[in-house]
């Protein structure tokens, strides 16, 4: 059966294929039911795959598939276990359930087929990614879904914002890509192989400290580029011009996650480099940080949900960091639910005030829209970390596992402490603007609640969001026991035992109703002005975009118009022409050769067989 | 006598009735154009097939030597020899020429009561162009040798109309006979130097050269210098290419793929049964000698294809060029017989797509094919532009293509042989060679179309250059089956 391991690749890889050649013929809905169905039926697959790994019986497998580049050795190989079971199950689930939200969301759209198309494309690229069994194959897979992000960003291409956001995402994660593919290079140098089991069973006896630092760290490099942290972030909030199913398909639930899923994939290789892990763990709480205090003082909706994606990468790369692997993965999943929840809502809502993307002309929208609302509800006290629902436990498992791990990483904890404080408060001013308070739409918006084709994705992934949690408590480590295998040979950090972890989350707690109480004294009866100071500087995102243009844009635009106008322009067209030039006028000479006479052909293959045999008889000594 | 069993010569048999009932039909049937057209496809298909089966065979471990007596007052030295080469180049070939054919497809039907003719020329050229190839004889691989050229002379002037097609002939004829005569010149005295033809058993070249010391040094070098000669004519290297240009002008464009294409494929694979089965113990001698062919072949084809006006004339010296990226691989010996076949196939395919696409634009019985004809044809024919795109870029050797994955081949196999100076000036030749292209691709995307009636693609010819095209980029994205396949594909 675990042969047929490439269906789940190929079925949206097909569908890929036809929607973006016929998408137009198929139309509008059916290339969104077609392509939805395929999704639905990967996921259907995986769930079949993963049942021996959950009760026991089955064992990582790897399936060969064919011979790619043999003098390298890479075979197109993938690689069936438990961790890339659980990313299979939440990029095909809520996948298959963002599919189904956008065929209601994208309806009317003039290139509705072409979307789904892309869309599918990047289903093919992300399980790509997930079940490669070699760094070579997962690079690939890497690479594609950076395409199909492109792709999805400049979407509206028409709008130059869009385009400009999708450039802005690809270039940013060209530098990632870069770290990426030099890791990879020393990883072949330093193994000759890139086959992952090949590579984690001679780590730890072959790997120097500096060589494992130096890999990691270039990896990591990749991963910062690709799950947007600092520096590397600036990408995310602009990805947000695609159309929300992408955003929260794309840049909240899955393709962001890759960075996370890509270390705990090679844990056993950061298991090696404690220095590449302190700084994984401080990029980490950094982010988390610094991101939440943007999320506050954003106005458009989506941009508070793009900051706090990013915040919430920022926990994922922390708890990898202190290698709390299996919590990494456990809050990827809750977020993969709740976030992609919050994006989903913010898309019904955006949808009912007619594309009105600004919280500040939104507001008294829970009446109207009281399945949204409720819904929404779920995935704010999810991310708060509200007990018991599923937030709750996945970022208390992190920070506790930062308390454990003690020293330093003790003030990682806190900073996380304080960015959950921060996130309280910004997800409960999302939600009084907007759905609390007074009308305040766009004149002649009448604004109701979405169709269920929309809703219903809302709701079961709200059931996702409260419930997930029980996947992995204190109290029964249920994702801890399933992911062990795919963890053989890494020492994780645990979350501590007793009265200290329950104290913890005692606090966790306390800290989240803090930040909502926070934010329900500040928004919940009038609006307050939100203008300078703290607020206008978050609202521009600190000016980073500008100081990374005149630091880095500007000296690369010089540096490209030099190359282009002076370096190409004059000396390697100069070269070329003059090249050109003298070959043109040497051909023209020997032109005089071939003159169409036979007798002349015949006395230059005499003379050329003379020449020929006197050479060989010179060459021979024979003169 | 086994020795004499039927399926070493199974495919000449198929073609030879192939090309009897092609004559037949004529008497029998009314205006029997399209059902011996039929009848030639089937026959090379049928060649193929026994092709195929050869090489299963010597997977069992069959005899290989065949048609030779031993014991016998006058020893008969082995005829035919069925080996993985001859059975790869037998595929290669066979294949190859059906391509060609289903593109002079519209051309046969267009020539009326001769189309049986032309149809039996061009089975007879293909069962020479084999026989060539699966000769362990001196004398079997010169008799293969003639029955393809004169059968090609034939064709390259069979549109009797045009006077330069004619010419075209005549010229090719006379020249062919003079490359022939230096061969046989050679052959003779080959056997002067070893008392031997045959390439293979007791008695052989290959064993009297490997159990004693030639006492006429000088003999040998000549006749190895003579065979060299003749052999560099038929697969257009320089300075022996002049014939090529003028003939593939004047021949009708339908039919010059096949000649390109299936004489460079018997060409090389002639030298190399000659060179490696025969002359091994001598490579120190003609290894060099081919190294100053290709390097000449290299330079020549392609500062003389970029000032070319005519699109079958810059494809002649191309040829040429190519030529002597194919000898890069000879340099390398037995190291050198996998990319060879690598390159001469996936070239082969390349050159029958190419000329293809020129039997359309300039119409199948023309002989010329100016430039202007090809300007702007990506908005007369767009898709008919990109698939030449990608055969120019696969000629030009450009990565995601076969051309660039068989000029690595080729160029590793000759540095590691110590021919770098040969490589290095291969990496000149080949990025001068990009002007030659892309001159052609700028002509057909940049520049204004050339008239406005409409480009008419044959739906055999539409096949023929999906085929082509299909496997210019697969071969070139996974090259592994087809070298693994042309690796093992060794003489005797």
């Amino acid at each position: 059966m675990i042969d047929y391991l490439w269906v789940l690749i190929v079925l949206p890889l097909l569908g890929a294929a036809a929607l973006i050649v016929f998408g137009k013929r198929i139309g509008d809905p059916w290339s969104g039911r077609l392509a939805s169905a395929l999704v639905g039926t990967a996921f259907l697959i995986a769930a079949g795959f993963t049942v021996p790994l959950v009760t026991g019986n089955g064992h990582p497998e790897t399936v060969e598939l064919f011979s790619w580049i043999p003098v390298l050795g890479v075979e197109v190989s993938l690689l069936w276990d438990p961790l890339a079971a659980l990313m299979t199950l939440i990029v095909t689930g809520v996948g298959f359930l963002i599919h189904v939200y956008a065929v209601g969301y994208m309806h009317g759209d003039e290139r509705f087929g072409r979307f789904f198309g892309y869309m599918n494309l990047f289903i093919a690229s992300m399980l790509t990614l997930v079940l490669a069994s070699n760094f070579v194959v997962m690079f690939v897979g890497w690479e594609l879904v950076g395409l199909s992000s492109y792709l999805l960003i400049s979407f509206w291409f028409v709008r130059p914002a869009a385009s400009a956001a999708g450039k802005k995402a690809f270039i940013v994660n060209r530098i990632g890509d870069w770290g990426f593919l030099v890791a990879l290079l020393l990883i072949f140098a330093a193994f000759g192989t890139f086959e992952f089991a090949a590579v984690f069973a001679e780590a730890p006896t072959g790997l120097t400290t500096g060589m494992a630092t130096a890999i990691t760290l270039l990896l990591f490099l990749g991963a910062v580029g690709k799950s947007a942290q600092i520096p590397l972030y600036v990408w995310l909030p602009d990805a947000m011009e695609g159309p929300t199913p992408v955003s929260a398909l794309i840049h909240a639930a899955t393709m962001v996650t890759a960075g996370i899923y890509m270390i705990a994939r090679t844990a056993v290789l950061f298991g090696l480099a404690p220095a590449t892990l302190t700084v994984v763990a401080t990029v980490g709480a950094a982010t988390a940080l610094f991101a939440a205090t943007l999320a506050m003082g954003q106005r458009d909706i989506k941009r508070v949900l793009a900051y706090s994606t990013i915040s919430q990468l920022g926990y994922m790369v922390m708890a990898v960091g202190v290698t709390a692997f299996t919590a990494g993965m456990f809050h990827l999943m809750t977020h993969a639910f709740f976030k992609a929840l919050l994006f989903l809502g913010a898309g019904a809502v955006i949808h009912a005030v007619a594309g009105e993307q600004d919280m500040s002309r939104m507001g008294g929208l829970r009446k109207v829209m009281p399945i949204t609302f409720w819904t929404m509800v779920v995935a704010w006290l999810a991310i708060a970390g509200v007990a018991p629902l599923s937030g709750f436990w996945s970022k208390d498992e992190i920070l506790a596992a930062a308390f454990a791990h003690g020293g330093y990483f003790v003030f990682l904890w806190a900073i996380g402490v304080v960015a959950a404080l921060l996130t309280a408060f910004y997800m409960t001013r999302l939600m009084i603007l907007t759905f609390g308070g007074e009308e305040r739409w766009p004149d002649g918006v009448e604004a109701s609640e979405a169709p269920p084709i929309l809703t219903v994705p809302l709701v079961i992934l709200a059931v996702l969001s409260a419930t997930a949690g029980i996947f992995n408590t204190p109290f029964r480590l249920g994702l801890e026991h399933f992911l062990e295998p795919s963890f053989e040979g890494v020492t994780q950090q645990l979350p501590p035992a007793g009265a200290t972890v329950v104290a913890l989350a005692a606090l966790a707690l306390v800290v989240a109703l803090v930040g909502i109480f926070w934010g329900w004294a500040r928004y919940s009866r009038r609006l307050p002005v939100e203008e300078g100071g703290f607020w206008g500087a978050a609202v521009e995102g600190y000016r980073v975009d500008d100081w990374y243009g005149r630091l880095v844009v500007a000296p690369g635009k010089a540096m490209a118009t030099w190359a282009a106008e002076i370096l190409d322009g004059r000396i390697i067209d100069g070269v070329v022409n003059g090249v050109g030039g003298g070959v043109k006028s040497f051909g023209n000479s020997l032109s005089g050769t071939q003159s169409g006479l036979v007798r002349w052909y015949g006395a230059v293959m005499a003379a050329g067989t003379l020449g020929l045999l006197l050479w060989l008889l010179l060459s021979g000594g024979l003169f | 006598m086994n020795n004499a069993a039927l399926l070493p010569i199974a495919p000449e048999v198929i073609l030879l009735a192939g090309a009897l009932i092609v004559i037949l039909l004529l008497v029998l049937l009314d205006r029997p154009y399209r059902e011996g057209g039929i009848v030639a496809m089937a026959a090379l298909a049928a060649a193929a097939v026994a092709s195929v089966l050869q090489w299963q065979a010597l997977g069992d471990g069959a005899d290989n030597l065949y048609f030779s007596a031993q014991g016998v007052p006058v020893p008969r030295l082995p005829m035919v020899v069925m080996d993985h080469y001859s059975a790869f180049a037998g595929v290669v070939i066979f294949v190859v020429s059906m391509l060609g054919l289903a593109v002079a497809w519209r051309l046969v039907l267009t020539l009326g009561a001769r189309s049986a003719e032309f149809l039996t020329l061009v089975l007879l050229a293909v069962a020479g162009l084999h026989m060539m190839t699966a000769s362990a004889n001196m004398i079997m691989l010169f008799i293969g040798l003639e029955t393809a050229s004169i059968a090609l002379y034939v064709l390259a002037g069979f549109t009797r109309e045009r006077a330069n097609a004619d010419e075209a002939a005549v010229k090719y004829f006379l020249l062919g006979s003079l490359a022939s005569v230096v061969f046989v010149y050679g052959a003779a005295l080959l056997f002067a130097a070893t008392g031997s033809t045959a390439f293979y058993g007791a008695g052989s070249m290959r064993e009297f050269l490997a159990e004693n010391i030639v006492a006429e040094p000088a003999i040998l070098l000549l006749a190895m210098g003579l065979v060299i000669v003749g052999m560099s004519f038929k697969v257009t290297a320089a300075p022996f290419h002049q014939w090529a240009p003028d003939v593939y002008q004047g021949a009708p464009s339908g039919i010059v793929g096949l000649m390109a294409a299936g004489v460079k494929i018997a060409g090389f694979a002639a030298l190399g049964r000659i060179l490696f089965s025969a002359l091994p113990s001598q490579i120190d001698d003609w290894a060099p000698a081919l190294a100053i062919i290709a390097g000449a072949s290299m330079i020549i084809g392609t500062v003389l294809a970029a000032v070319q006006d005519d699109v079958k004339r810059i494809l002649a010296y191309s040829g040429v060029a190519h030529a002597g990226y194919i000898l890069m691989a000879f340099v390398a010996g037995n190291e050198g017989i996998g990319s060879m076949w690598f390159y001469v196939t996936t070239y082969a395919l390349t050159v029958i797509g190419v000329f293809a696409v020129v039997a359309v634009v300039s119409g199948s019985r023309s002989g010329s094919s100016p430039l202007a004809e090809w300007s702007g044809l990506s908005s007369r024919a767009p898709v008919l532009a990109w698939v030449m795109l990608i055969m120019l870029l696969a000629l030009a050797g450009i990565p995601f293509t076969t051309g660039f994955v068989a000029k690595v081949t080729v160029f590793t196999a000759a540095t590691d042989a110590g021919y770098l100076w040969l490589m290095i000036l291969a990496l000149v030749t080949t990025i001068v060679g990009l002007y030659v292209y892309f001159r052609l691709a700028a002509v057909m995307f940049l520049e204004g179309p050339a008239g406005v009636e409409e480009v008419v693609v044959p739906p055999t010819t539409a096949l023929v250059l999906a085929v082509a095209a299909v496997t210019t980029v697969l071969l070139g994205l996974l090259p592994w089956p087809l070298l693994d396949l042309a690796r093992e594909a060794l003489p005797l």
